[in-house]
């Protein structure tokens, strides 16, 4: 066991925060923020992209990526501290949500040279088109159509939660191929531009919607979309991986997404701001720093944050000596945005009223952030697979219980 | 950074689970509730042959040096086999010999630990159970070359089989605080001590001690006179990291049989496994029971370091006591009836996490402790960053 870093990692680190503290402009910390306002799409401006370009010649972007695909062909751990300060930075490095990983793991020769370069320099995007009106948890129930015409497939179906689809340049699309085939036998991965003729984006919002977002919230942007394709016709090559083999392809990218520096940071940041605050904070004669209860608290949130960090040292650990997860992924996805939503609400109890004051209003506290994580601290335990399905993975898994009488049937 | 074992440590931890699971069954464990001593002699022999009791000792005293995880490791599989033996307190109060006494008192003490002839405890507490200097009241005065205790001290454990104690007693009369606390090293059989034996809920062995008048030679002192308190804090974060080994090897094989029981026990036409509500409460089990595990092997690899590891410990200690107790409470709804049972062999597991959730340390204490080094100090806390904060030399 060893859990500290080499004074070569620790070098890094500092390397990275200098690099940040020189180039990052309060400008372009708002125009890069993972999850600022939502209608502009982030991180495409001349100074962004300019930035990025810096970021890349450091050899910062891809980093466990294969040179030959623009990588670095660096480890996971590397890849995780960099990671880890430019998302407390605010500035979104990671390729997880992007589709890379399966296009690596599936992809063809010619896809991974075109879309694995360009991914990393982020001159393209991905959105994810997975969830359906009916299909969320139950993914594998999705209706979304491609059907084989010639060299072409015709899609037909609509997309809901299509975060970014609006500022993505592709798609990265679960559709179903054969329906006569049991349910996770007929899907396939589709590699779509979104300018393809047919497809059409509109935005739904979110209760977190607020125009003046505050900056950084933690918990994703108030804007998603639903995406609906009409006779969208696109060549075969777009294929991902072999026809109706997709979803084991889909659920290995899901699974590479579940961990890492950015999504367990979504979760704990808010443990380090409540104890910044009430270290510097009175309220005429409160001192919430110096209350036992709240301290008592903060430091039971504190703890549960050291196991959202460990069990992603966990997962890194894993992967880095090769290995697969039996449960820990998906441990680690019920662990720290289960532990997200407590420490929010924790946070509400210990700062009552101004809690609940959004950015814009008078008295807000911390620009609003607490308040505005109330309405979104839950989301990151409902997308890419709910608590309770990465629970029953755990115990199915990870501990080998037995199926219920019910999914038997249905799985027949 | 790897957080999982590597192959010495799984060496160590695999065969000392082996060695467990062939000499210490359930069986034994029930026979020592009784006893009087609440340990076998035949068995204290064979774990100092195969080293443990030497373990992180020094080698000049015949003991290994190894890291504090390897202990780790081999408490908590001496945890999971709820192994009826004096290990844990010897190790404690052995290592604050080894790290704080001087070459004559290890010299003196230290190869019959490792030989498996000297059994070794502490005695700290008295009436107030909190761990903090201002709970230690018991007096020492000196007269000529020797220090007379008198006083009474609580939860000591393994004492009836213990040759050694160190006690921690005021030796400037009228102090306060960690002024004025030494330390020493006590022969239990000594004139004046007198022990009364607690009942505790996992049937094992904690004493009152009373000293009346029981002389200490000044030899015995640890460390400088009334300079006792940093040797003790050092000692306590030292056990407390030990224990929490003890007890995630406990809850962890209770889970286990629980995990077991589900899926073979049938209810409404199919195994209880089978149904989510009870899937879901093993889900969070198995990662209360993880996160426990990681947090006390963090704990015990920053002490292995020489690195500041007190919050690190108390992360530890408050997750144990309330997560390895909420998993093996939910182990026992999982039994039923059945887990209820004295005859049924769960309650052993149950009784024991729940009672070592109540030592060194509460839930409460431990987390003080970390709100203490997160908010009394300057600086911007960082998650995976030391607290209390340094500054970064940039």
């Amino acid at each position: 066991m060893d859990f500290g870093y080499t004074p070569q990692q620790e070098a890094l680190r500092r390397e990275v925060r200098q690099f940040i503290r020189d180039n990052m402009t309060p400008d372009l910390a708002e125009e890069m923020d993972v999850h600022a306002n939502a209608e502009r799409p982030r991180g495409t401006s001349p100074s962004a992209h300019e930035f990025y370009r810096k970021i890349y010649e450091r050899g910062w972007l891809g980093i466990t990526y294969p040179k030959a695909y623009g990588g670095q062909g660096g480890d996971r751990l590397t890849q995780y501290i960099v990671e880890e300060e430019f998302t407390r930075a605010g500035v979104n490095i990671a390729l997880n949500g992007s589709g890379a990983p399966a296009i690596m793991a599936a992809g063809t020769e010619e896809q991974k040279q075109y879309y694995i370069p360009r991914l990393i320099k982020r001159e393209i995007s991905f959105c994810l088109g997975f969830t359906e009106p009916h299909a969320g948890a139950d993914l594998a129930n999705l209706k979304c159509s491609a059907v084989r015409d010639g060299d072409y497939y015709v899609i037909n179906g609509q997309k809901m939660y299509t975060t970014a689809a609006h500022s993505a340049t592709h798609i990265y699309l679960m559709a179903r191929t054969d329906r006569s085939a049991p349910k996770h036998d007929g899907i396939s991965i589709f590699l779509i531009p979104m300018d393809a003729p047919g497809i059409t984006v509109r935005p739904l919002w979110t209760i977190q919607n607020n125009p003046t977002a505050p900056l950084p919230t933690t918990y994703g942007a108030s804007r998603t979309n639903e995406t609906f394709f009409d006779d969208v016709r696109v060549h075969k090559s777009c294929l991902l991986g072999e026809e109706n083999k997709g979803w084991r392809v889909g659920s290995m990218g899901l699974n590479l997404d579940r961990v890492g520096a950015s999504r367990y940071l979504i979760s704990v940041r808010r443990d380090e701001d409540i104890v910044n605050f009430v270290k510097s904070t009175r309220f005429d004669g409160f001192e919430p720093g110096k209350d036992p209860a709240i301290r008592d608290k903060i430091a039971e949130m504190w703890i549960e944050a050291q196991v959202c960090r460990l069990m992603t040292m966990r997962s890194m650990s894993i992967v880095e000596r090769g290995g697969k997860f039996t449960y820990e992924g998906s441990a680690e996805k019920v662990w720290a945005p289960e532990h997200g939503v407590r420490t929010t609400e924790a946070i509400t109890q210990m700062l009552g009223p101004y809690g609940s004051l959004l950015r814009t209003s008078p008295h807000a506290i911390e620009d609003g952030v607490f308040a505005h994580n109330v309405m979104g601290s839950f989301q990151s335990g409902i997308n890419h697979g709910s608590v309770q399905v990465m629970r029953d993975q755990v115990a199915r898994r990870g501990l080998g219980m037995p199926s219920s009488r019910k999914s038997r049937k249905a799985e027949g | 950074m790897d957080v999982l074992m590597n192959d010495d440590e799984r060496m160590i931890a695999d065969s000392a689970r082996e060695f467990m699971d062939a000499e210490c069954p359930p069986a034994l464990v029930r026979a020592m509730e009784t006893d009087p001593l609440g340990y076998p002699k035949e068995l204290w022999a064979k774990v100092a042959e195969l080293g443990w009791q030497g373990m992180c000792l020094p080698e000049n005293s015949g003991g290994s040096n190894m890291p504090l995880v390897y202990l780790g490791l081999v408490l908590r599989e001496a945890g999971r086999a709820l192994a009826p033996l004096p290990l844990h307190s010897t190790a404690v109060a052995s290592l604050a010999i080894a790290r704080d006494g001087s070459e004559a008192q290890q010299a003196t003490y230290l190869p019959d630990v490792v030989a498996g002839k000297s059994i070794m405890t502490w005695a700290l507490t008295e009436d107030d159970p909190r761990l903090i200097p201002e709970a230690v009241k018991m007096q020492a005065k000196a007269h000529g070359e020797h220090f007379v205790l008198n006083g009474v001290k609580l939860f000591v454990d393994n004492f009836p089989a213990a040759d050694h104690v160190l006690v921690a007693a005021r030796t400037e009369s009228g102090s306060k605080g960690a002024q004025g606390l030494t330390i020493f090293i006590v022969d239990a059989k000594s004139k004046g001590i007198s022990e009364k034996g607690l009942i505790t809920l996992a049937k094992d062995r904690q004493s009152e001690v009373t000293f009346k008048d029981v002389s200490v030679p000044k030899a015995n002192i640890i460390g400088e006179v009334g300079a006792g308190w940093p040797i003790i804090e050092r000692m306590l974060d030292r056990g407390t990291a030990l224990l929490c080994a003890q007890m995630v090897g406990a809850a962890r094989k209770d889970i286990e049989m629980a995990f077991e029981y589900a899926k073979f026990r049938e209810a409404f036409g199919q195994p209880i496994g089978a149904f989510q509500s009870v899937q879901h409460m093993c889900a969070d089990m198995q990662m209360w029971v993880d996160g426990a595990e990681l947090l006390t092997f963090e704990a015990l690899w920053k002490l292995d370091q020489g690195l500041p590891a007190s919050v690190e410990v108390s992360q530890a200690k408050a997750f144990c006591n309330e997560k390895c107790e909420a998993a093996v409470r939910q182990s026992q709804t999982i039994h039923g009836g059945i887990g209820f049972m004295m005859e049924f062999d769960l309650q052993l597991w149950f009784r024991r996490v729940s009672a070592w959730s109540m030592r060194l340390g509460t839930a409460f204490e431990h987390r003080a402790r970390i709100a203490h080094a997160l908010i009394d100090f300057p600086g911007t806390v960082i998650l995976g960053r030391p607290v209390p904060v340094v500054p970064e030399s940039a």
